[in-house]
């Protein structure tokens, strides 16, 4: 299906976006468009007003500060794959921003986008026809979700690649809203509700990232999917470790692809001051099996996506660690 | 004259190929690579109406009644039509025509189109589409085969008892002396998903209707020009001269439009109806919904083998979901028994198989028609037991190699074959003898290496519409301008059809490229072509080309000498010169010879033909000719993976497949199609599934419907083996449809050696690997167990 018609807006800073957005109820931002527009073009969305955010400078840098490093929301997902310092100093945010699809889709996409990113699901991804003919469900013109028959919620699945990253980087997220700017931890940036997925306000704008530098860890994300490109991640895990000497002094684990929200793996504290032994490696898996309750989101068996998440959380963990020492 | 004075041509003699054999470059290459290519959704047409149609949200009903009567009040819209446009039933095979463009009394998959419409744009077309009301009665319906051959099933079409669309049946040889014959006799059952094509271009049509001559032009995206020329005027009920049928750049086929394709004839349909021009775009999805490929197959095979390896008998039952409609269906069916034959001596086969309705979008041909999945079961199962016996798998198939010239027990004639070449450097490439079993095991990854063969006709000897014309025709013009235009009906559709007749006509006549251009595809045009199926294009009009060739350079031989006023055997031919044999420095430009040539007659077109002989058409049994053909191509390859033991998820690092296509009339264009067949190969090995919940295709799009990428796309390393076919144009066979179906058991074969473990359901994708892993674990943890309880019992 073509683009239906919109008007296009091309505010060139944070704040004039803002005030567009609340001006208009049906307006969407959009910077890449990398999920957006093939949202419209399906049907998925409606947007009067697409509000391009591509001009706004403010929101592109990348800044190393004293005890932090600030992204923009803007940035390219290819940027900061290929960015060297981010590559050797916060590896899992590199590895996530570069499995994110393929490559021309990296070019436009932004991190913004991907820390927005629509849920998904195969109930929902189809065409007019296809969900029409399927009666729809409750996340768009229907009731009811067609993943778990008598749910009352939501099941369809957060995506990003990032996100995770930047949960266990401990990242905090940047909002401008019509009152000023606020910041809050990125955990708290997610719900875990496949049709309000973010805690993001309508006429509210994320603007960017701060991930507290972290020299001394090491850090990486992996995903599992069919195809080494453009796939979504069936299960995605990123790890942040810190070792010292024979124990382990922080480990954070995220997973993203298995439930609405990417989230923190729990349960993780007892492992600290400990050395990283086969009981250790025992509760990952144990903790990770728990966070990663896949349901039937995507045409891949459930047990699959529940199976691997333990063994990637296992294996980078064991990785991170053996590099560590 | 402003014209330069003609020069005669320096004549360098290189040892590199002119025509045949050289390795050239697509001659529509630049077009396709700078964008200036036209395929059918760009054709400029200003004043197209917008085309779109309505299609069932039910898997199987009655349709009692289709309203339009609200889409036809809608500004905007100048046709609606529905079933009631075409009462005539189409369908490839001539036996098994049950389709028809918009439904008619009922529905049978979710997709089937009931009603399309013309409007000014695309949002009054859709909008239309949404005021049309359907009242249904809704049937039982069937996704799965064993469901649709209930007995108690509703049948998708009538006197087709238990959904069956065709059962064959045959026994060639003694398949009971040969099992008891054998030493091993084992038997086992296959499983291969449905795929699809998803060749790069959606389908599209633009049709035009000249109200005031009643006439229709029609430009779609197919491969075979003349079969949607045919059905056009079989549902539109006009005469076939009224219809001229264009077929621009195509962006591949691969099987999915060798038939006639419903948007086709809608697409005709509504520019008739609304007196204009249409171009009818079909998204993604709908080109799924098309679907025509690759039937969800179930396969039982059992094989006899002496402790030698030789083969003594093969017994198989296929099962193949067929969908809502026959299409190539019973072709399908029957070519998966007889091309059992034809790639090993076996001396007794019993086939029986079963093509059944569903309420699925109708299977159709795909690349390696009807032979992929058998040979994957054939395959696998021939390696299985080599391992019992104790037999290397490459010594297994060494032992049952053909001798040429055979004769199949089927009545297959096998005239050239290079399948024990083949073999020879697939081991020697992979080093097999030194590294099958032994690539081990480091970390996570365990490697292994796997190799199987395979074979696929050069045309089918025996065309579907047998009306006394050669298999193919060719003309060549040739003009004032000293050009020489090809005139073909052969499809390009990516594989070089064009490149391959332009490289033999500049073979025979000795001239250069840029004297020759093709124009290919117009009814009104080019001579009539059965189309780009079954591989015959290289080697069918191949030789019509070499023929119409041979002919125009007969007639230039003879102008030359009456130029140069000498005797035709006096003629040393230069192809861009000819001179004098006793007085070489009496030579005249080819310019002067075309010149010479059209005196008294004017422009020559200059036709040749190929025809099948009769004794290659096959056996004399029911449906006998499909199978049969001129010239098989033969494969080996070998595979090698890495299996992540973890995560179940295969990586192919390496192909190596060496392929007897007969004579290479393109090198590079062989390697390119051999690369091409083991790549979409691959995408059925590893991770390419149709997936249907309740009818709902759930996989109609490129996300969900995983066609590997460039990173799944393993070094294929191409070797060729000319056995020179005595019957093909300068030897040449097929060489694109046969390297695609042994990669499955091959890649099977690799993870088996890798992992232990063979996987007998094709795709072999990450969670199926993992499943089979974990349950090989339990089994292994529970006989460890077992052995522990009995050492305490004891």
């Amino acid at each position: 299906m073509s683009m239906p018609d919109f008007q296009l807006l091309r505010p060139t800073t944070a704040a004039d976006a803002v005030a567009m957005r609340a001006a208009n109820a049906a307006s969407r931002y959009v910077a890449g468009g990398t999920d957006l527009l093939p949202n419209i073009r399906r049907g998925l969305v409606e947007a009067s007003v697409i509000i391009d955010l591509g001009n706004i400078a403010e929101l592109t840098h990348i800044e190393f500060g004293s005890d932090a490093l600030h992204i923009g929301a803007g940035t390219r997902l290819a940027t900061i794959a290929g960015d060297a310092a981010i590559r050797s100093r916060f590896a899992a945010l590199a590895q996530a921003a570069e499995a994110v699809a393929g490559p021309t889709h990296r070019a436009a996409a932004t991190l913004g986008g991907n820390l927005c990113l629509d849920t998904r699901c195969v109930y929902y991804n189809q065409s007019e026809f296809w969900r029409e003919s399927n009666d729809y469900c409750m996340k768009l013109k229907g009731e009811g979700c067609r993943v778990a028959k008598k749910s009352k919620r939501c099941y369809a699945a957060f995506s990003g690649d990032v996100a995770p990253a930047l949960i266990a980087l401990d990242a905090e997220i940047e909002i401008l809203g019509p009152n000023g700017s606020r910041r809050i931890a990125i955990a708290d940036f997610y719900r875990d509700d496949g049709m309000a997925w973010l805690t993001l306000a309508p006429d509210e704008l994320l603007t960017g990232v701060h991930i507290p530098l972290c020299d001394g860890w090491t850090t990486a994300y992996e995903k599992v999917r069919v195809r080494g490109a453009i796939d979504f991640p069936l299960a995605g895990i990123a790890v942040a470790l810190k070792r010292k000497g024979d124990t382990l002094e922080e480990l954070r684990i995220a997973c993203t692809g298995v439930s609405s929200r990417p989230l923190a793996v729990e349960g993780l504290d007892e492992l600290k001051g400990k050395p990283l032994d086969a009981a250790a490696l025992a509760i990952i898996v144990a903790q990770t099996e728990i966070a990663a309750g896949a349901m039937r989101t995507t045409l891949v068996e459930v047990l699959y996506r529940r199976g691997v998440a333990p063994v990637l959380a296992r294996r980078i963990t064991e990785r991170l660690w053996n590099a560590a020492a | 004259m402003n014209a330069p004075e003609p020069q005669v041509k320096e004549i360098a003699s290189s040892s590199e190929p002119h025509g045949v054999g050289a390795r050239r470059p697509f001659v529509d290459g630049i077009e396709k690579v700078t964008g200036t290519a036209r395929y059918t959704a760009d054709l400029p047409a200003g004043n197209a109406l917008v085309g779109m149609l309505l299609r069932s949200p039910y898997a199987h009903a009655e349709l009692l009644e289709v309203d339009i009567s609200e889409a036809l009040a809608l500004p905007g819209v100048r046709a609606v039509i529905t079933g009631d446009e075409c009462d005539m039933p189409y369908g490839v095979i001539p036996i098994a025509q049950n389709e028809f463009p918009l439904a008619r009394g009922k529905v049978r998959y979710i997709g089937d189109p009931i009603a399309a419409v013309a409007a000014v744009d695309e949002a009054t077309a859709r909008l239309a589409i949404s005021r049309i009301r359907l009242r249904v009665r809704e049937l039982p319906a069937y996704f799965k085969s064993p469901d649709a051959r209930q007995a108690d099933a509703v049948l998708l079409h009538e006197k087709k008892q238990g959904n069956i669309e065709r059962e064959v049946h045959n026994e060639f040889g003694d398949v009971a002396a040969g099992f008891a014959a054998a030493d091993l006799v084992r038997e086992d059952t296959y499983e291969c998903a449905e795929v699809h094509h998803a060749m790069m271009e959606p389908n599209a049509a633009l049709a035009a209707w000249d109200t005031e001559r009643g006439h229709l032009t029609l430009w779609s995206v197919t491969q075979v020009p003349y079969y949607v020329h045919l059905t056009l005027a079989r549902c539109m009920k006009m005469e076939a001269a009224h219809i001229r049928v264009i077929k621009p750049f195509s962006g591949g086929g691969f099987g999915h439009r060798t038939e006639c394709l419903n948007f086709e004839v809608v697409c005709g349909m509504l520019a008739r109806a609304a007196r204009g021009t249409v171009r009818l775009l079909q998204t993604r999805e709908e080109t799924f919904l098309a679907h025509r490929g690759r039937p969800e197959s179930q396969i039982r095979i059992k094989l006899g083998l002496k402790r030698d390896g030789s083969i003594t008998a093969c017994q198989a039952e296929v099962v193949q979901r067929g969908g809502a409609y026959g299409g190539y269906g019973l072709v399908t069916i029957l070519y998966a028994g007889a091309l059992i034959n034809g790639l090993y001596d076996i001396p007794a086969v019993k086939y029986d198989g079963y093509r059944v309705y569903t309420n699925t979008p109708a299977c159709g041909a795909m690349r390696g028609h009807g032979t992929v999945n058998i040979r994957f079961a054939f395959e696998s199962l021939l390696d299985a037991m080599a391992n019992e016996l104790g037999i290397d798998q490459i010594a297994a198939r060494r032992r049952n190699l053909l001798v040429a010239p055979a004769e199949t027990i089927n009545g297959l004639r096998v005239t050239s074959y290079g399948l024990g070449e083949c073999i020879d450097w697939v081991e020697g490439a992979s080093g097999w003898a030194a590294r099958k079993g032994k690539l081990g095991r480091s970390g996570n990854v365990s490697k292994g290496l796997g190799m199987a063969c395979s074979h696929f006709v050069s045309g089918s000897a025996k065309p579907v519409h047998w009306s006394g014309e050669p298999h193919a025709v060719i003309v060549l013009k040739l003009d004032f301008d000293a050009a020489v235009t090809i005139l073909t009906g052969a499809s390009d559709i990516g594989q070089g059809s064009s490149t391959v007749v332009t490289q033999i006509v500049a073979e025979v006549l000795g001239i250069d490229y840029h004297r020759i251009r093709v124009i290919a595809n117009d009814s009104a045009v080019t001579p009539k072509d059965n189309g780009s199926y079954s591989s015959r294009v290289t080697y069918m009009v191949g030789n019509a080309a070499a023929d119409a060739a041979e002919n125009l350079k007969r007639l230039l031989v003879t102008a030359a000498a009456r130029r140069l006023q000498v005797e035709e055997s006096e003629v040393i031919w230069y192809g861009e010169a000819a001179a004098v044999a006793s007085d070489p420095d009496r030579h005249i430009p080819f310019a002067d010879i075309a010149e010479e040539a059209l005196v008294g007659t004017g422009t020559l077109n200059v036709k040749g033909t190929f025809t099948c002989p009769p004794e290659f058409q096959g056996g004399k049994q029911r449906g006998g000719a499909v199978g049969s053909s001129m010239g098989f191509s033969y494969v080996a390859q070998a595979a090698e993976v890495s299996v992540d033991m973890d995560l179940g998820i295969v990586t192919v690092d390496k192909i190596w497949a060496a392929i007897d296509c007969g004579r290479a009339i393109n090198p590079m264009s062989v390697e390119g199609q051999v690369q091409g067949a083991v790549w979409m190969g691959l995408g059925q090995t590893l991770c390419e599934e149709t997936v249907y919940e309740n009818g709902r295709h759930m996989a109609a799009n490129m996300l969900d419907y995983r066609v590997p990428t460039i990173i799944e796309s393993p070094d294929i390393e191409v070797h060729i083996v000319e056995s020179m076919d005595p019957n093909g144009p300068f030897g040449a066979k097929e060489a694109s449809e046969g390297p695609l179906s042994g990669i499955m058991s091959a890649v099977a074969a690799a993870v088996e050696d890798a992992t232990g473990l063979r996987v007998r359901t094709l795709p072999i994708s990450p969670p199926r690997v993992f499943a089979a892993m974990q349950e090989a674990r339990n089994e292994a943890a529970a006989a460890a167990a077992e052995a522990i309880n009995k050492e305490q019992a004891r």
